[in-house]
């Protein structure tokens, strides 16, 4: 039973008479519908129903005094009137919570050392994933880091590599870390030429001869993506070996300009890097990359490819080899050929049908 | 066979529930103007208390224990004792502390959750409220050691319920009390309920009063809803105990009207109509009887004293509810004497956080 | 000067303070005639009369408690709990009422009391007579745990104990009552409590710890002190307010620790002193923190009591662990 007590009245009045109830017991009453009629010291006093509901039962008849906060009429129902405390406030929550099913717990991986061995790296300016641990179950001991300290101590300090030197740290890393390389190496028997061939650009006719044969070769490749550009304009991106550091300025829209163009583009080039001179957005957006590097040392390479690009064509030194013509040997002038591409984007027979239409082109006489 | 000891309960009443006299007054009873002032007493402490429940409900206070139909303890005995005696309640006894000098703003603090509320102005001495239950009759046995050490004429008053009449402390403090005949007076305020547990569950003995003859001390019983016995009574026990004749036991029976606290629901264990008849006995309604029948009260007294109680009470409240709220230092503040070093720390991320908490809130 | 041992150093700190402050009061049971049950207040009826040396009827809890009602009204008690196994009726008021006095009356009353108990293991004793509850006490707010080691200490920090203004429960180590004598001024000098005592210096590692287990503790120091290892020794004394500087700063020199204590190991008091070198000087740590405790069990009976108790050689052994972690 849900039970309505006398509520405060107001003036510091106490208690109350009784007059004339305006409900019996099992009446469906509304809020607010008077309940009862009570005389104060002061007046008679009309107690509204507080809500609706069933009466169940009266608590005193006409005549009777009623105290504050004594009961005064009952109702039907549950008394969710419960505190459930006799002290303070217990909130009632509705929410229902369910479990959730607990993860298995991973083991600790990564380097181990106590906090105090990590500060001491820290102040010694130290990468502990240099330092081979020495303590028990791979721990690393601030013996070991000493150990370590004094090693880079004695090999000099350390350089930190600034401009093209950092830059190609970091496209390297980037290349290492996005790249699926894989190398086909092949000979260009180039006995046919005459004496004053021009190497390189012999080299870039020949590439647009294998971009033309594969076109493939000549992307961007977005690996977040997963989607790529075969680009129509073939733009070499030229690998050039100076005091600095490596840079590869670009030579554009190599397969709409001649030979004597070329040959002018790739000397201005050239200078322009040698004197420091040339401007950043020439270094940019080549489509594919040569690398000459046998004018140095070398007959083969596995050379990096530059995201977003997919091959590199890699010439080494030009050096007389035996070679068996028409069943005889003889001694003929040839070049080593290494190309690097991105398998994510080429295939080996793209890459191979590539290379072939490059030696068909670099073994003609002109 | 031979007896070896026997005792003997006294029960004292002077005023029946319609107000008519039992017995000769004792003295004091004579002068209607000491009779009124109980009488206003009883009135405001009930009229505090009424709106004491309404501030809980209104959420203006936390928790709040009743004193409802035990008025006539409360003043009975704080108006038998002296300045300097020393108060030691459990927490149903704003009666005898209003008078003793409490604060109404004092009472309200510290149901508010406020410790200031315990740092009484007037009563230096007294003890605050005691909420485990019958702790406070240890304490008291130790504060009349120390007036009786120095030779003071001082008495220390503690009041419990009969729910702390079966605690191992009072066993123990009126052992205590009885060996080394102390200057104490215990008043159990017996309302017949220890929240839901009638008296009749309390305990197998009769009365709760002779559970002093077992510790060896006077144990006596009063009509707990007249103020005049209780009053005279009280005032017998501390004229012995000042006398250097030792500690007394009082029962004083009356009903406990109310519900525990604010938020407990009496009517989930006792009768209403039961509980209604009790009415019939109340404090206030018989010395009101006696001081008509005297010719000494009437309705217009009746109105005057309860405007003018409802407006101090009022007035108690407006202040109350404009106190300020605790600082968080205050936590830290009154912990020692001195705050250690190991704890300025917490002290510097309560202030800090509460300075957080401020600014979240704007 | 004389020679006392543990428990004659209490009682002259009992006696200077009952001669010199008319508030001191001490009450217990068996503590008149009989001087207590290990003589800790011997004479001092006899000397100071039977109002300020109170034999108590057998009641732990009006004990506490009478004590709480004496100190609220200016007087200075020090009760007598006969043996720790039976403190745990005086909690409700050491909790309930010492510990929370002033706080709750805003510095209106306060509670200048001494709760004093033999305590620990170690004399062979009935069930219940060995008990180590330090760490119940010292999760209190409001109160302060001391435990002294020696004669001089517990004199000295005693007569602090007394005359501080706020609750103290010192905790007598029994073992140690009558262990060892020491040279002892009776000055009415007190030691300051809320700070560490370091017992010996050293540099190779930290060894903390409180009451009897001292007496182990500086054995191993001694031992180790002959393998060349030197041990720097801290006495923590007052428990409550802990005094954690003292043990970081030698931690920051030995950057190994190992705590001991007899009390059972979960929840004990090294726990909250591991967990202050864990926040406060992890840098300083090259192992870690190890704790020499008693297991978790009930105190065994005197047949098994000394496998209980921590043992020289388990603190070395700790001590060997915590050298060779790194």
């Amino acid at each position: 039973m849900k039970v309505f007590k006398l509520p405060d009245l107001g003036e510091g009045l106490q208690e109350a008479e009784i007059v004339k109830w305006h409900v019996a017991v099992g009446d469906e009453v509304q809020a607010d519908q008077p309940l009862v009629s009570v005389e104060t010291a002061k007046a008679i006093v009309d107690i509204p129903a507080p809500y609706s509901g069933r009466i169940a039962k009266l608590f005193g008849t006409r005549g009777d005094i009623v105290h504050l906060g004594a009961p005064l009429v009952g109702y039907d129902g549950a008394g969710d009137e419960d505190s459930g405390t006799v002290v303070g406030e217990v909130r009632v929550g509705h929410q229902v919570m369910v479990d959730e099913a607990a993860g298995l717990a991973h083991g600790a991986a990564g380097i181990k050392a106590t906090p105090a061995v990590r500060a001491l790296a820290r102040r010694l300016a130290l990468d502990l994933a240099m330092v081979t641990p020495s303590g028990p179950d791979g721990l690393i001991t601030a013996a070991d880091v000493q150990r370590v300290a004094k090693i880079l101590a004695e090999a000099g300090p350390q350089e930190i590599l600034r401009g093209v030197r950092r830059a190609m740290a970091h496209n390297m890393t980037l290349a290492r870390s996005e790249i699926a390389p894989a190398t086909i190496m092949d000979d260009a028997d180039i006995h046919a030429w005459g004496p004053d061939s021009d190497i390189t650009i012999r080299l870039v006719r020949a590439m647009v001869a294998g971009c033309r044969a594969e076109p493939a070769l000549n992307a961007w490749y977005d690996g977040h993506a997963i989607g790529r550009r075969v680009l129509k304009k073939i733009d070499i991106g030229i690998a050039v070996d100076t005091p600095d550091g490596l840079f590869v300025p670009v030579l554009r829209d190599v397969s709409q300009r001649d030979a004597a163009d070329l040959r002018r583009g790739l000397d201005a080039m050239r200078a322009d890097v040698k004197a420091r001179k040339i401007p950043p957005e020439e270094l940019r957006g080549n489509t594919i990359t040569l690398s000459n590097f046998g004018m140095i040392a070398g007959k083969y390479a596995a050379p990096v490819v530059m995201p977003p690009t997919v091959a590199i064509l890699g010439a080494g030194r030009i050096f007389d080899q035996v070679l068996a013509i028409g069943g005889v040997p003889a001694v003929h002038r040839v070049m080593p050929l290494s190309l690097t591409f991105d398998h994510r984007a080429v295939t080996g027979g793209e890459a191979g049908r590539f290379l072939a239409a490059v030696i068909a082109d670099l073994e003609a006489a002109t | 066979m031979s007896t070896v000891a026997s005792f003997d309960i006294r029960y004292t009443r002077f005023l029946d529930p319609q107000g008519a006299t039992t017995q000769p007054l004792p003295q004091f009873a004579r002068d209607p103007m000491v009779l009124v002032a109980l009488y206003r007493a009883m009135v405001l402490t009930r009229l505090f208390d009424t709106k004491a429940i309404v501030l809980q409900r209104t959420g203006k206070l936390g928790t709040f224990a009743s004193s409802l139909g035990q008025e006539a303890v409360g003043v009975g005995v704080a108006s038998a004792m002296r300045g300097e005696d020393v108060l030691l309640p459990s927490y149903r006894d704003h009666g005898a502390q209003l008078l003793r000098g409490v604060s109404m703003v004092e009472s309200l603090l510290y149901w508010s959750g406020d410790e200031r509320g315990s740092d009484f102005a007037v009563p230096r001495h007294d003890f605050p409220n005691c909420v485990p239950i019958a702790n406070q009759a240890c304490h008291a046995a130790g504060a009349a050691y120390a007036m009786k050490m120095r030779h003071e004429p001082r008495v220390a008053v503690c009041i419990l319920g009969d729910g702390a009449s079966s605690k191992g402390d009072f066993y123990e403090a009126l052992n205590i009390a009885g060996v080394w005949t102390l200057p104490l007076a215990v008043v159990i305020n017996n309302n017949q309920w220890a929240i839901s547990v009638p008296r009749s569950m309390q305990t197998g003995a009769q009365t709760l009063a002779q559970k002093a003859i077992a510790a060896g001390i006077e144990g006596l019983q009063v009509d707990g809803n007249d103020v005049v016995a209780v009053r005279q009574i009280t005032q017998e026990a501390l004229d012995k105990a000042r006398g250097g004749g030792g500690a007394t036991l009082i029962e004083a029976l009356t009903y406990r009207l109310g519900d525990h606290t604010t938020a407990d629901d009496a009517t989930r264990y006792r009768d209403a109509e039961v509980v209604a008849k009790q009415w019939a006995l109340e404090p206030i309604l018989r010395l009101r009887n006696y001081l008509v029948l005297q010719g000494a009260w009437d309705k217009n007294c009746e109105d005057d004293l309860n405007r003018e109680c409802v407006e101090l009470v009022n007035q108690a409240v407006e202040a109350y509810l404009a106190t300020a709220m605790p600082l968080p230092q205050a936590m830290f503040d009154h912990l020692y004497a001195t705050l250690p070093a190991a704890l300025s720390e917490q002290r510097t991320a309560a202030l800090y956080f509460d300075a957080a908490a401020r600014d979240s809130h704007g | 000067m004389a020679e006392v041992n543990l428990v004659e150093a209490v009682n002259l700190g009992l006696a200077y303070e009952l001669e010199h402050d008319p508030s001191v009061v001490l009450l217990g049971e068996d503590i008149g005639i009989n001087g207590g049950v290990f003589r800790a207040t011997a004479g001092l009826q006899a000397r100071f009369g039977a109002e300020r040396v109170r034999d108590t009827p057998l009641a732990e809890t009006a004990i506490a408690g009478i004590a709480v009602g004496m100190a609220a009204m200016g007087l200075k008690p020090v009760a007598e709990i006969q043996f720790t196994g039976f403190i745990y009726p005086a909690l409700d008021h050491i909790i309930n009422h010492a510990s929370r006095l002033r706080h709750r009356t805003r510095g209106r009353l306060s509670c200048p009391m001494v709760l004093r108990s033999p305590y620990g293991a170690g004399i062979h004793a009935p069930e219940h007579h060995s008990e180590s509850p330090e760490a119940l006490f010292a999760h209190v707010p409001g109160l302060r745990v001391v435990v002294p080691s020696s004669p001089a200490r517990a004199y000295g920090l005693l007569l602090a104990a007394i005359r501080d203004p706020d609750p103290v429960i010192f905790l007598e180590p029994t073992r140690m009552y009558r262990l060892f004598r020491q040279e002892l001024a009776d000055s009415g000098e007190a030691l300051p409590l809320d700070v560490c005592f370091t017992l010996r210096q050293g540099s190779d590692i930290t060894l903390v710890s409180w009451g009897a287990m001292l007496h182990e503790t500086l054995a191993a120091a001694d031992a180790l002190g002959q393998q060349g290892i030197t041990a720097e020794v801290i006495d923590v004394a007052t428990l409550k307010p802990l005094d954690i500087g003292t043990i970081l700063e030698s931690v920051a020199k030995t950057g190994r620790c190992v705590i001991v204590h007899e009390a059972a190991r979960s929840g004990g008091f090294g726990a909250e002193i591991a967990a202050n070198l864990a926040e406060h000087g992890l840098l300083s740590l090259l192992a870690p923190v190890q704790r020499v405790t008693g297991y978790d069990v009930v105190v065994p009976l005197a047949k098994l009591e000394y496998q209980f108790l921590p043992s020289v050689e388990r603190i070395l052994h700790a001590v060997r662990n915590t050298l060779e972690f790194t």
